[in-house]
């Protein structure tokens, strides 16, 4: 995966201001951007994904170019195509497990029947060991299991980037190695290139194969 | 000693003299008129206060049998006082009558509907026709009576608008909102640029007004004095200035 | 208590049942669009278009009923356009009830809704959008149902408040009975008659409706065991 970042914003909260300004460019499979709470992190990847239009600037993924302020062009999310981990995961509270997972599949006004099925979400309970679970809805689910729902839910359509913001942060320590060990394996058997925020410096150590420190809006350094 | 008496005397005299308030419900048709009148007697009555309460002359009733405060009581019917007096509300020997009105056919000014006479409220290009309810509003019984004598109440009662008092009818008409309205007399007065008479309407029974002291009215004296006032000279007068006849 | 007062009270249901439903149906429309809007979009002015919506609520019903009758009367501003135009005259017919119910009783469905809408996590309705689906599809898929609870709510008061509806009804709908006497209008009408008996049957009628309504509402909003 190629990509590019170069974008400015201004963000206003009250009256406390804090200036985006990322430029960046990577062609690895597995970018991780690290630093600390509040560098404006979670704000790049959104961007990425098109929740958040930034005041100027570029953005291209894989030779796509997502936003360009100069030339007019904003992809809406719905057409970007990146799969998005939130950090609290935003499992759809009223849907069970087979529909959570099987959001996206329905393009329409409807959502997916509880009773959905299909050969992706097949794959995907089965992959994650989900079936004995698969009509509890979110609040029923242990930590762990609510995070494989929302990486299945974000897989199923097959994204061209898996964009993941501090992923394991509300996983209690124990949880975490084994779920960065599923993440780390699932990742290299799809081959699918990721983009990882953390301010955890063991996540750097497991995914971080090109890491670029990110403080104050600003990329720092390069590492 | 006796000074201090005679002080105290003094004093007591005043406070049975000092301001009173005598409450008045009134139909609604005489809004104007006794307000007037009401100045007119606080006036002579340096200190005394007349607090008037109008509306549709039923629910007056309806008012005092249930125990409202009021000392005297005028109607736009005999109707509505023989109810009162039924209900044996009023102080015995008290209830006269003070004046007299007349019924008219009204519509607004600018009104397309072919109105020329009391007998054109059957054609059906006079969509809206306003009268007071005849269950509560003694115009509405007026109105009524008088179109079945002429036997025009089956063709205007489908049409019927009822105003929950006479000067509700009137605003109808002022406004333009139907095509007709019956009214007293006197209410165009009030409104003249904009309703026109289209024709007095004989009642079957003549129009009177009767005025009587409620028996549990609280101030009583005041009471009887407000209604002697009424038939007074001045007050004949005042009423006389807003176009009610003779009782 | 007389038979033959059973079918007039009959009538005055009938009508003020029409009255409500249509109302809160007009209600619940432009509340819940108008509702969504101000909790999603920031714009300038915002808290003031909110403030005026609310208006109705506190100002007195009488009023309101001046205003309308000023607006849609056959003199008024949209009154004399809709009688030049389409020779209709709203005044007097139960679609002015409507109205008049519908504006007295719009700022519950539109706090009922707005609150209801703050209250559903943004960040879900940015998950769906990642997901590929449309807005219009997100506030039905993801919005709504998180939301319907205090749309529910808002709704069901705003239907008991048309029920008794009187003094902005009274002032541009009149009391025809049959047309537009509704109940609350029925019971004022009987008592200035002194007919005492069938205000009794109409108070009767109107607080066993009011308390049905009730009862649904809390069995269709049920407290806190809900899905987080």
């Amino acid at each position: 995966m190629h990509i590019k970042i170069d974008i400015r914003k201004t963000l206003r909260s009250g009256d406390r201001q804090f200036q985006l300004q990322v430029r960046l460019e990577s062609d690895s499979q597995r970018l991780v951007v690290f630093g600390p709470s509040g560098a404006g992190k979670s704000q790049m990847l959104k961007a990425v994904a098109g929740l958040m239009t930034p005041d100027e600037g570029r953005i291209e993924l894989s030779s796509r170019c997502l936003f360009d302020s100069a030339g007019g062009i904003n992809v809406p999310a719905q057409q970007r195509e990146v799969g998005y981990l939130f950090q609290d995961y935003a499992l759809f509270p009223h849907l069970n497990v087979r529909q959570n997972i099987s959001f996206g599949l329905e393009r329409g006004w409807f959502n997916p029947s509880a009773k959905a099925d299909g050969e992706s979400l097949r794959y995907w309970l089965d992959a994650f060991g989900l079936d004995a679970v698969s009509h509890q809805l979110p609040h029923q689910l242990s930590g762990g299991q609510r995070q494989r729902v929302a990486l299945a839910r974000a897989l199923i359509a097959y994204p061209r980037a898996l964009l993941l913001d501090e992923p394991f942060a509300a996983l209690d320590p124990a949880l975490r190695e084994r779920m960065r060990a599923e993440l780390d394996a699932l990742q290299r058997k799809l081959n699918i290139p990721m983009i990882l925020i953390t301010h955890d410096p063991d996540d750097v150590a497991a995914f971080g194969e090109h890491v670029l420190r990110m403080e104050e809006g600003m990329i720092a350094s390069v590492q | 000693m006796r000074n201090k008496f005679m002080a105290f005397l003094a004093l007591a005299a005043m406070g049975s003299a000092q301001a009173a308030e005598v409450t008045v419900s009134a139909a609604a048709s005489l809004t104007n008129a006794f307000k007037e009148i009401g100045a007119a007697f606080e006036k002579e009555h340096a200190g005394d206060k007349v607090l008037f309460n109008f509306a549709a002359s039923d629910p007056l009733v309806q008012q005092i049998a249930k125990g409202a405060p009021v000392d005297v009581f005028a109607s736009a019917d005999q109707d509505a006082m023989d109810k009162a007096d039924g209900m044996k509300l009023l102080q015995p020997g008290t209830r006269k009558n003070f004046a007299s009105n007349s019924l008219v056919l009204i519509a607004p000014q600018g009104g397309k509907a072919p109105l020329k006479a009391v007998p054109d409220v059957a054609n059906a290009a006079v969509a809206r026709i306003t009268l007071g309810n005849p269950a509560s509003v003694p115009v509405g019984r007026y109105t009524k009576a008088a179109l079945e004598h002429a036997k025009l109440w089956a063709a205007v009662e489908p049409k019927a608008i009822y105003g929950t008092s006479v000067r509700q009818c009137l605003d109808y008409v002022a406004r333009g909102e139907v095509d007709a309205g019956f009214v007293y007399a006197t209410d165009v007065a009030i409104v003249k640029d904009k309703v026109n008479v289209v024709a007095t309407v004989p009642t079957e029974t003549p129009v009177t007004y009767p005025i009587a002291v409620i028996a549990a009215g609280p101030q009583a004296a005041l009471g009887r004095q407000f209604a002697d006032y009424v038939h007074s000279p001045a007050g004949q007068a005042i009423l006389a200035k807003y176009g009610f006849g003779r009782p | 208590m007389d038979s033959v007062l059973f079918e007039p009270a009959w009538v005055a249901l009938r009508l003020s049942l029409k009255v409500a439903a249509w109302a809160t149906a007009l209600d619940l429309l432009l509340g819940v669009a108008l509702g969504y809007l101000l909790a999603r979009k920031r714009f300038p002015g915002r808290e003031l278009l909110d403030a005026i919506m609310t208006l109705p609520m506190v100002m007195p019903p009488t009023v309101l009923g001046y205003y309308l009758l000023v607006l849609i009367g056959r003199n008024g501003w949209l009154g004399s356009w809709l009688q030049k135009s389409f020779g209709i005259n709203l005044i007097f017919t139960w679609q002015a009830a409507v109205i008049a119910s519908a504006v007295v009783a719009f700022p519950l469905v539109l706090k009922g809704a707005r609150a209801a809408f703050e209250s559903v996590d943004q960040q879900l309705e940015q998950a769906a959008r990642v997901l590929g689906v449309s807005g219009f599809g997100i506030f039905l898929r993801v919005t709504l149902p998180l939301a319907w609870r205090g749309v529910l709510g808002g709704t069901l008061l705003a239907f008991a408040r048309a029920m008794g509806e009187f003094g902005a009804t009274l002032m541009v709908a009149g009391s025809i009975p049959g047309k537009t006497q509704t109940l609350s209008i029925a019971v004022y009408e009987a008592v200035q008659a002194g007919q005492d008996d069938h205000a009794n049957l109409l108070v009767i009628i109107t607080s066993v409706t009011c308390i049905v309504v009730l009862v649904l509402a809390n069995k269709l909003t049920p407290n806190r065991n809900q899905i987080q």
